[in-house]
């Protein structure tokens, strides 16, 4: 201890700074240098149905006017031209890791179906987007859900009351309910995209989740 | 466990205000030992008479960065997902200049004057709510200052990115600035004691 007592301890602190600060020259640290990614945890989550949003819970938070997501149409552009869920924004499939979307970003995939988001979400999480979810079922999910819901033959009370919201909610996105399964029946017209919605927005069911609105963050 | 917890939903947002509060407390508490929540050692940075705010401050860059960066290295942290404030330079420039201004001729910072009013003192409360009345005014005429607030937007920058070294090489040489800095803030203390004891003669 000789040695080290004729150095105050500030004297120290900055001769291990400069060691730390030298060292740190070999180690190979890129702002690039990601967490890699756990498959158990992966298949762990999607096994949880931490994976994904339901149509219900999109239309929810689409009503609540929430902004700490991002909502994100990977259909190519002219299907996104025809119809596409009010507030999404068009990424298409092949361009999802070009940049538009941020890796910090809360980041909602629908596709038509189910699976063109899926693979889309699988490299993404691949990549290290950790807030990357998909909407159950695409756009078909959306149309069966929210915009052309469907009453159950003989619903019971809490069925009914379910379905008049479901109601509300349909009317809110430009959609209408539909008869009981009619097999063979006209497929339903999409709203115009465009189109502002007529009605007032439907009150929300208790216990809906209501998440925070986005938040500045820095100091 | 990977970092940052919050981007990587360990904590919800709940749970964030009470982990920002605990640190906050903790921010304050040091800033409060280290002596700053006084005015007289806070200005007497511009005086050169005592650096401890150049020391103080720099010593904790210098001690973030060193841990974010090994941390990083370990593969605890993503730094890529560590938010970084987006560069506004020419909004920026002003608006140090403006917070130096307010500075020097109010004697605090925004989060010293906070310190100072927990610690009692009526220079710091009066500061604070000078801060308060300039958010607000700030507030009410940003239609007027809109322009200036967003001008000279080049985005998130780092500066391995502009000045094209490597990140490692970087830290060495923040390091290296610190501590050149931490021995010159030393010698310009001793040399201006020693000036004023000689004027005292």
């Amino acid at each position: 201890m000789g040695l080290l007592s004729k150095f105050s301890l500030n004297q120290k602190l900055g001769v291990l700074a400069l060691a730390l600060g030298a060292l740190a020259v070999f180690a190979n640290v890129a702002p690039g240098h990601t967490v890699k990614v756990n498959a158990k945890e992966l298949l762990t989550g999607v096994a949880r149905a931490e994976d994904h949003v339901t149509p219900q819970e999109l239309a929810a938070w689409i009503i609540e006017g929430r902004a700490d997501y991002r909502l994100v149409d990977i259909r190519d552009e002219k299907a996104f031209a025809e119809y596409h869920i009010p507030t999404a924004e068009n990424v298409p499939l092949a361009t999802v890791t070009d940049g538009a979307l941020g890796r910090t970003d809360k980041i909602v995939l629908y596709g038509d179906g189910g699976i063109h988001a899926a693979q889309a979400w699988m490299v993404l999480k691949g990549k290290g987007y950790p807030r990357v979810y998909t909407l159950l079922e695409g756009l078909d999910g959306w149309k069966d859900e929210v915009l052309f819901p469907v009453m159950a033959e003989s619903p019971t009370a809490e069925q009914q009351a379910r379905f008049e919201r479901a109601v509300q909610v349909a009317r809110f996105f430009g959609g209408q309910p539909r008869a009981a399964a009619a097999p063979g029946a006209e497929p339903m017209a999409l709203p115009v995209t465009a189109a502002a919605p007529a009605v007032a927005p439907p009150t929300l069911p208790a216990g809906a989740s209501s998440g925070p609105k986005k938040k500045r963050e820095g100091c | 466990m990977s970092a940052p917890f919050y981007k990587l939903g360990a904590f919800g947002d709940e749970a964030s205000l009470i982990v920002a509060f605990l640190i906050g407390i903790g921010f304050g508490f040091f800033l409060e030992r280290a002596g700053f929540g006084s005015a007289r050692k806070l200005v007497s940075q511009f005086y050169l008479n005592d650096l401890a705010v150049f020391k103080v401050m720099f010593t904790a860059i210098v001690t973030a960065m060193l841990g974010v960066t090994y941390l990083s290295w370990a593969g605890v942290l993503d730094l890529s997902l560590v938010y970084l404030v987006p560069t506004y330079w020419i909004a920026q420039v002003v608006g140090g200049l403006l917070l130096g201004v307010g500075f020097v001729v109010g004697g605090y910072c925004p989060g010293t004057s906070v310190v100072s009013t927990a610690t009692g003192k009526l220079d710091g409360l009066v500061f604070l709510l000078g801060f308060a009345a300039g958010t607000l005014g700030f507030a009410l005429s940003f239609p007027l200052v809109k322009g200036l607030y967003a001008a000279g937007d080049i985005g998130t920058k780092t500066l391995p990115q502009v000045l094209g070294v490597p990140y490692g090489i970087l830290v060495f040489g923040v390091v290296l600035m610190a501590v050149g800095g931490f021995m010159g803030a030393t010698w310009v203390e001793k040399w201006m004691a020693a000036k004023a004891a000689r004027a005292a003669e």
